[in-house]
């Protein structure tokens, strides 16, 4: 992180020393940065560094609560950034120090994982989480768009079932929902395969929980964009379909992502149907190798991977489907 | 039914403990939370990369495995303190996350051009902050944060998983080991659940109406 | 449950998402494992660290050398599992020594599995049998909804349950001992244990025989074994009360702990059956006491919870 102190220390025309470890990295960096120089006048903003426009992307610009910085005020940024960074890294070399002093970065506790078997169940493991998602995913997201459809149609008779459908399913929890069609199914004669048991009952809740993320992305458009579709004479439908959705899927994608999160988060029930997923996994691991910490510790960094690799998927989809939308900026996860 | 009725005071004790963890969780996370949404909108560039990037792991992680590591992490490397307080500073740390987020939300909403209007009066950055951003977000935030509450208050029942017997649903399994009658117990336990998100939820709807602004 | 109409809009989606997944939640912490499993642990601590094993190549030659039984009544609850061609047998993947997946191999091992896989080679005439996860709150109904065909569970025979569903055996008989941390004084008895804190594995009996002899014990529930001596070893409870075997086993691996003396319970386990199928108990307990008149049942003692705990081969209790 070193490199973006010292291009702002450039861009603002600082001495270039500030008293950081100086490395390969940074070196090449401040002399990117310095060769940018002349182009830059002395009062405009510094122009950013590869690294530095890479942490602005993670980041996310300010959101304008504040007036461009003048130089006095790029200096105490800079300064406030340097002992952010200092503070940051005290905090990561103390959680480091604990976990080394007291033996557990010792490869002995973290042998099993570098077995194949081992792998090839948590990667069962995590393929199965990632199943689960991505088909219940793929059922839910349409499926809440039809019910948030039914809900803004102008018929009752199409307004009435989807309103009680996403009243009633979003007041259900999802494990008794799982409970329901593990005991009840079998009642009435169905026989569902045990993924099937997980992913109906995570869809019929998502779907109810999506389509009121939908309804809400709708009706916080601007009227006046269906009343223009109207005037352009295109019938509820259509207007729904080519004005409305679309922008309101851009304006509700943040909202769609963190949900989507949720419902990878809400596949951990799978132990209920005895469906074999990360929790499961990590559970099985550290009563089998005696090392909970450790495998709980392995698949919370796969958990955080699987979601980064989600939300940057979704990010991509939205730029893909038009942009991100003219008031807001980026998606947050 | 009369198995509940016989045993009201485990679950009075159980709800108070319930109640104590998740009024804890909820103060800290409000606090950390801010902290964090302060860091998000600072200019201090890896103030904003840290708040985001605190926020998007603690959200990927299931709340089950984050508990499961602090509980028994912790004493791993040399920090023990009591099992509740454990899973307090756990839960915190999880919902500090969502706080965050749910913050600066109600920042975002607050429109640019009321921002814009106090600097052209020549607030500074506080005074803007103070006097017109703040009160408007207020607002916006009571409802989410409501939700957070009801939230943390229903997953307050996770922390049985990781040894804090004392409160409602581990009396509820001490209960149900017992007796053997999941339905009545784990119904009765979930009712009591229910009837808490619905007060707070009445709650927020009335503080809500009470603030309402049109704009 | 479309019972909260009264919320405001926003505050109820969010609050009624989050509720689904509270009272998942809610119901998840109460789950696990039924009142043993066990092994070693000695977390944090790489010294003296062993991965216990059953010995599986003894428990295959066993379910190999099981014949099949001949004497299957056209009609019965056997027969209809024969031409199902496979044992649905209710269990976990995380009771170490009894039913533990050993995620290196895929397979179910320990004393309950290898009972299950008999028993399904007796029946069928092949170890075909489908596990499926059951827990504390899902085992009674999933018996009675008749989605498994058996239990095996380390299921405690206890007369709440037996009004629910029917028990073959008993097929195991441990007792409950105490656990405490070496050097530990002051800890000689249940009743020693009022003020302290008594950790276990949630789903056990264990809490009522705890509150039973000692009302002002605190009890810690945790789901695995390992989590239990965790809990012991870090100082967070002052005692581990569960089956003495399993016990038996943690002291072996883990230098920290030690068993007290004695047994303070009887824990006869059973083979969780529907209720409404008496033939089928009958034909299961014929078969238990085939395997234990034969020595089967020995054998497959040694072959597992015999790896850990010490001693010689308990005798089997009495069926019926």
């Amino acid at each position: 992180m070193t490199p973006v102190l010292h291009n702002k220390a450039a861009g603002s025309g600082l001495p270039e020393s500030s008293g950081t470890p100086g490395s390969a990295d940074s070196a090449h960096s401040a002399a990117h940065a310095s060769t940018g120089q002349p182009a830059v006048p002395a009062t405009a903003p510094p122009r950013p560094g590869r690294l530095t426009a890479l942490l602005e992307a993670v980041g996310g610009a300010d959101d304008g609560l504040f007036d461009p910085p003048g130089p006095r005020g790029r200096r105490r940024i800079a300064v406030a950034s340097a002992v952010s960074l200092l503070a940051l890294a005290a905090l990561a070399w103390a959680v480091v120090h604990q976990f080394d002093a007291h033996g557990q970065l010792h490869a002995a506790q973290w042998r099993i994982f570098g077995q194949w078997p081992v792998l090839h169940y948590l990667l069962t493991a995590l393929w199965a989480t990632v199943r689960v998602t991505l088909v219940s995913g793929a059922i839910a997201l349409p499926l809440g768009a039809l019910l948030a459809l039914g809900r803004l149609a102008r018929t009752p008779l199409l307004r009435w079932p989807a309103t009680v459908y996403v009243e009633v399913l979003r007041a259900v929890p999802l494990l008794l929902l799982i409970y329901a069609f593990l005991f009840g199914l079998p009642t009435a004669g169905v026989h569902l395969p045990l993924f099937w048991q997980l992913v109906w009952p995570i869809v019929f809740t998502n779907a109810a929980v999506f389509a009121e993320i939908f309804r809400s992305g709708v009706r916080a458009l601007p009227r006046g964009q269906t009343e223009a579709a109207y005037a352009l004479g295109l019938n509820h439908w259509t207007a729904m379909r080519l004005v409305v959705l679309p922008q309101a899927v851009r304006q509700t994608a943040p909202a769609l992502v963190s949900q989507l999160v949720r419902l990878l988060k809400d596949s951990t029930l799978g132990y209920v149907v005895s469906f074999l997923e990360l929790l499961n996994a990590a559970k099985v691991l550290g009563e089998f190798d005696h090392t909970v910490v450790q495998a709980y510790l392995v698949v919370a960094v796969v958990y955080v991977l699987v979601n980064t690799a989600l939300a940057g998927t979704a990010g991509w989809l939205e730029r893909r489907l038009g942009g991100p939308s003219p008031t807001r900026g980026r998606p947050t996860v | 039914m009369g198995l509940i009725a016989d045993h009201i005071g485990v679950f009075g004790s159980g709800l108070r403990v319930s109640a104590e963890i998740s009024a804890c969780t909820f103060v800290l996370a409000a606090l950390l939370g801010a902290v964090l949404a302060v860091c998000r909108i600072s200019p201090v560039l890896p103030l904003r990369v840290f708040s985001r990037l605190y926020v998007a792991v603690l959200r990927s992680i299931p709340l089950l495995v984050l508990l499961t590591l602090f509980v028994f992490g912790l004493p791993e490397i040399g920090i023990v303190y009591s099992l509740q307080w454990t899973a307090v500073t756990a839960m915190s740390l999880y919902w500090a996350a969502f706080f965050c987020e749910v913050l600066r939300a109600g920042v975002r909403a607050v429109p640019r051009g009321q921002i814009e209007a106090a600097r052209a009066l020549g607030l500074g950055f506080g005074q803007t902050l103070r006097l017109v951003v703040l009160p408007q977000a207020a607002r916006s935030i009571i409802q989410p944060a409501a939700s957070l509450l009801i939230a943390v208050t229903l997953n307050s029942s996770l922390a049985a998983a990781v040894g804090v017997t004392q409160e409602l649903t581990g009396q509820t399994e001490l209960l149900d080991q017992q007796y053997a009658q999941p339905l009545v117990t784990f119904g009765a336990a979930a009712v009591a659940y229910v009837a808490i998100a619905l007060c707070v939820g009445r709650l927020a709807g009335f503080l809500d109406r009470k603030m309402a602004v049109t704009r | 449950m479309n019972a909260i109409p009264s919320l405001p809009r926003s505050a109820r989606s969010r609050a009624l998402a989050a509720g689904a997944l509270a009272a998942a939640a809610l119901f998840a912490t109460a789950c696990s494992s039924n009142s043993s499993s066990g092994s070693s642990a000695v977390p944090g601590s790489n010294a003296g660290k062993a991965t216990v094993k059953s010995d599986t190549d003894t428990v295959a030659a066993l379910i190999a050398a099981e014949q099949p039984a001949t004497d299957i009544k056209p009609g019965s609850t056997a027969a209809r599992i024969k031409a199902q061609g496979t044992l649905r047998v209710g269990g976990t993947q995380t009771a170490a020594l009894f039913s533990l997946l050993d995620p290196t191999t895929g397979k179910v091992e320990g004393f309950d599995a290898a009972m299950s896989q008999l028993l399904a080679k007796y029946i069928i005439g092949k170890p075909s049998t489908d596990l499926v996860n059951v827990t504390a709150q899902t085992r009674e109904a999933l018996l009675k909804g008749h989605q498994v065909d058996t239990v095996f569970a380390t299921y405690t025979i206890t007369p709440e349950r037996a009004k629910q569903v029917a028990f073959a055996g008993p097929y195991y008989q441990d007792g409950l001992a105490i656990e405490v941390r070496k050097g530990t004084t002051g800890i000689s008895s249940l009743a020693d244990l009022n003020g302290k804190t008594v950790v276990t594995e949630s789903g056990s009996t264990v809490p009522t025989a705890v509150k039973a002899a000692a009302p002002k014990a605190k009890i810690q529930l945790f789901d695995t074994n390992t989590e239990c001596v965790q809990a012991l070893s870090q100082h967070r409870a002052d005692a581990y009360v569960l089956d003495q075997g399993i016990l038996a086993g943690n002291a072996v691996t883990n230098k920290d702990v030690q068993v007290l003396p004695g047994t303070y319970t009887k824990e006869p386990y059973g083979i969780g059956l529907p209720l409404d199928e008496p033939d089928f108990k009958d034909f299961v307990n014929t078969w238990l006491q085939k395997v234990e008149a034969d020595g089967t049942w020995a054998k497959v003692w040694k072959a597992t919870v015999g790896t850990e705990v010490p001693g010689p081969v308990p005798t089997p209790p009495a069926v019926g």
